[in-house]
């Protein structure tokens, strides 16, 4: 019943072995010339340095360096060590046992898991995966968001984990070109879409699953702006980044410095000038002002109008927040004598109203507080 | 390297040992003002200038370091030192850098060991030497193709500097001084969180008494800090701490006086306090004459395009967002126009607005926005008490409140 019928070619059979590995190291001073942050014409002159210092970045000049550049290679999705002894210990993910049985997995199976406790000295290169290994672990790791099969929490704590485990591993190899633009992208948009799925998930602690995530999302995120900057050149701007800079602002619609600890305004000053003039970044920084200004009906009509599947599912608590704000805002305001009509609220609000509500017309507080039992209409 | 026409060895050797005895004469008169000048590289005095030339004549300056026991004890600083000019004058800014640090953190481990607290104003000097210094070398790097990593090395060392003075001593006042470079070094990274721990060893340490620290330093100190409350939306604390710098800074200090109104307009926008015309005039900030204009006039239309037309420089000094939130208090101006033409056509009636009207007045605006939008405005503003009374969903009214219907922020911000 647990049985994995995924088939995905053997990694040390493919041509991403380990001797190709050479030609995946990433180093940074090889861009010749292309960090010309300062020559570009969307460079602040306030700015010297980019957005964050990175901590990926080599000086093979430098003498106060000493980070070794590390080199995976690892052929498999998993560590061969780390498969046997997860074998004998009993701990593999039902996505990594081979016909359910919890003490077998396979090298087609196995993902490395994420180990918080070990550090860059202690990880042999053995034990590490190079680039085009990892690149198909995640699309690998990826491809479970389709199955059915099993309830979302587990799948999304099988990817959770062991993406994070793949975000090591680029970082321990301060693997930083565009190659890992990509998979962060992905991994980015995995957390987005399960901050809409682990909502309706139903199980007891699914509130600290949803926290971990968010933590997730935004490290992923942080490293995802420091990727853009380092490979950003004077002639283009990488295609998604205004997409995900957009998030970062949804992602702080709420107070001022949820949930990076910085606030928006600090963060704007940092952003290239086409960026900010983007589409998607036109439409976050309206939802923004809508928001502040408590313009609901506006809020709500522009996220039905123009928000993303993604940018939905980050603005996503905010409606619910929003709506309860209209409510709040018009049971104060309102006419006391005349009743607001529940169609036209209906409308407004842009969500289905329970018939149950209708007899209590008069009491709109009975409404704001059973609004979260409400689904969207669109 | 080609000897310099007009300079021969015998003058450069001049030159060269000339310096090594004011400085050791600096030292042992405990004259911090003639130490300073001698260490503040970037000046670019004549006297520095001419001296990166004879060392760069008269190669061997480390012989005539040792020369004798005045300045052989200092060898660490004035070898580095001379070093970081001679590459300076070179516009070799990283190499310069480089010498310059190791010579400030020679000049610390001295400092240390003199009691008394007389050479702080060198000590200031070189605080800022080292970051206008790393400042460059970045320029150079990034000029280069190469990751900036000299302004960071700088912090660090800035740090260090801050934890000699953060004792009991004398030496403690000058801590305000070098917290003020920290906050340049980290706001021009970007990395501004990182003024958290210096603030609170300032606020909190019980060495340091606030009142005890130089006015100047003060002031920039709270300059620094109010803009931080800014980017939070502090705005009581924002205002009061660019207020006292305002205050407290030297009037003659226009661009100073300047770059303060700067912050401290937008954070008195907020709690509803406009500045005089002149006061825009006098200090050239006439980006935000129509955003007063707008708020004057409740012209919904002239704000947008102020935000518009500025939108780069408000997003770039972080005020943008504090900006675009004054757009309740114009949609306020306006209904209250709107009430006052009311009021002088017919008084008994000018309580009741009809929410058609509004919607009118917008389009002359050229604002287009329905019946639904400006109701939501409307309960939007008495939710937020900057308008008292009620609307009418049935008959599309506003009804004001007959006693002060749009009520003063009087020094508060709007209520979020």
């Amino acid at each position: 019943m647990e049985k994995s019928h995924r088939q995905r070619p053997n990694p040390s059979s493919s041509s991403s072995t380990q001797f190709r590995s050479q030609k995946f190291r990433s180093n940074p001073t090889t861009k010749d010339g292309k960090f010309t942050k300062n020559n570009s014409p969307n460079a602040r002159e306030d700015f010297v340095k980019p957005r964050r210092a990175s901590q990926q970045t080599q000086q093979h000049v430098d003498d106060s360096s000493n980070l070794p550049v590390l080199l995976g290679t690892c052929p498999f999705m998993c560590p061969v060590a780390e498969r046997t002894q997860r074998e004998r210990l009993r701990d593999l993910a039902v996505f990594e046992r081979v016909d359910g049985n919890p003490r077998k997995t396979s090298s087609d199976l196995a993902v490395k898991k994420f180990c918080r406790t070990i550090s860059i000295r202690d990880m042999p290169t053995s034990d590490l995966r190079p680039l085009p290994v990892l690149e198909d672990t995640l699309d690998y790791l990826l491809s479970f968001l389709d199955s059915s099969e099993h309830p979302f929490e587990v799948v999304h704590d099988f990817i959770f984990d062991r993406t994070r485990s793949i975000r090591q591993d680029l970082s321990m190899q301060n693997i930083d070109n565009e190659k890992a633009i990509y998979m962060y992208e992905k991994m980015v948009r995995f957390h987005v879409r399960s901050l809409h799925k682990l909502r309706s998930c139903t199980n007891e602690n699914i509130s600290s699953v949803h926290y971990l995530n968010m933590e997730q999302l935004t490290k992923a995120l942080t490293t995802l702006f420091n990727l853009y900057d380092i490979n950003r050149s004077s002639e283009s701007i990488n295609e998604n980044e205004a997409e995900f800079c957009s998030f970062y602002v949804l992602l702080h619609l709420g107070s001022n410095s949820q949930p990076t600890g910085e606030s928006l305004s600090l963060w704007f000053r940092q952003v290239p000038i086409p960026i900010i003039k983007s589409k998607e970044m036109g439409f976050a920084r309206r939802i923004l002002r809508f928001f502040r200004m408590g313009n609901y009906k506006r809020f709500l009509l522009t996220t039905a109008a123009e928000a993303s599947f993604l940018q939905y599912c980050i603005i996503e608590p905010y409606i619910i927040e929003v709506r309860a704000l209209a409510l709040s805002c018009i049971n104060n305001g309102g006419y006391k004598l005349h009743p607001y009509p529940l169609t036209h609220l209906s409308k407004l609000l842009m969500m289905k109203v329970n018939c149950s509500l209708s007899n209590r017309t008069n009491n709109l507080h009975t409404e704001e507080r059973t609004i979260k039992s409400h689904s969207m209409t669109y | 390297m080609a000897a310099y026409p007009g300079m021969s060895m015998g003058e450069a050797h001049r030159r060269i040992t000339e310096y090594l005895n004011r400085f050791s004469d600096a030292v042992s008169k405990q004259d911090a003002a003639s130490l300073r000048f001698l260490l503040s590289l970037s000046s670019n005095s004549p006297f520095l200038l001419s001296l990166a030339d004879a060392l760069n004549t008269f190669h061997d300056s480390s012989r005539l370091i040792k020369h004798s026991d005045h300045y052989s004890q200092f060898s660490d600083i004035l070898f580095n030192f001379f070093r970081s000019l001679q590459t300076y004058r070179l516009a070799n800014l990283f190499d310069s850098y480089q010498a310059f640090e190791k010579s400030a953190n020679a000049f610390i481990q001295e400092f240390r060991n003199w009691e008394s607290a007389w050479a702080l104003e060198a000590l200031y000097a070189l605080a800022y030497e080292i970051r206008v210094l790393a400042e460059r070398a970045d320029r150079e790097l990034a000029s280069n193709g190469k990751s900036p990593e000299k302004l960071k090395a700088a912090g660090s060392f800035l740090m260090k500097v801050f934890g000699v003075l953060a004792g009991k001593g004398p030496k403690r006042v000058g801590a305000l001084y070098v917290t003020c470079q920290l906050f340049k070094v980290y706001f021009k990274l970007g990395t501004v969180h990182l003024c958290r721990s210096v603030i609170r060893s300032i606020e909190t340490a019980r060495i340091f008494d606030f009142e005890e620290f130089p006015k100047r330093d003060k002031v920039t100190y709270m300059y620094y800090t109010g803009r931080l409350e800014v980017f939070n939306e502090n705005f009581p604390a924002a205002d009061n701490k660019l207020s006292y710098a305002l205050t407290h800074c030297n009037p003659r200090r226009e661009a100073n006086i300047r770059m303060i109104l700067k912050y401290l307009i937008p954070v008195k926008l907020s709690i509803g306090i406009l500045p005089k015309d002149w006061l825009l005039e006098k200090y050239n900030l006439v980006e935000y004459r129509d955003v007063v204009q707008a708020l004057r006039r409740g012209d919904l239309r002239l704000l947008r395009h102020a935000l518009q037309e500025h939108e780069d420089r408000f997003l770039r000094s972080g005020v943008f967002l504090v900006l675009e939130k004054l757009e309740l208090q114009v949609y306020q101006r306006l209904v209250k126009k709107i009430y006052f033409i009311q009021k002088q056509k017919d008084p008994t009636k000018a309580h009741q607005v009809k929410l058609e009207v509004i919607v009118k007045a917008l389009k002359w605006l050229e604002m287009d926005m329905d019946v639904d939008e400006v109701e939501c405005i409307m309960s939007i503003l008495i939710y937020k008490n900057l308008v008292k009374g009620y609307f009418a969903h049935k008959s599309k009214v506003v009804v004001l409140s007959k006693q002060d219907p749009f009520p003063k922020l009087n020094g508060k911000p709007v209520n979020s």
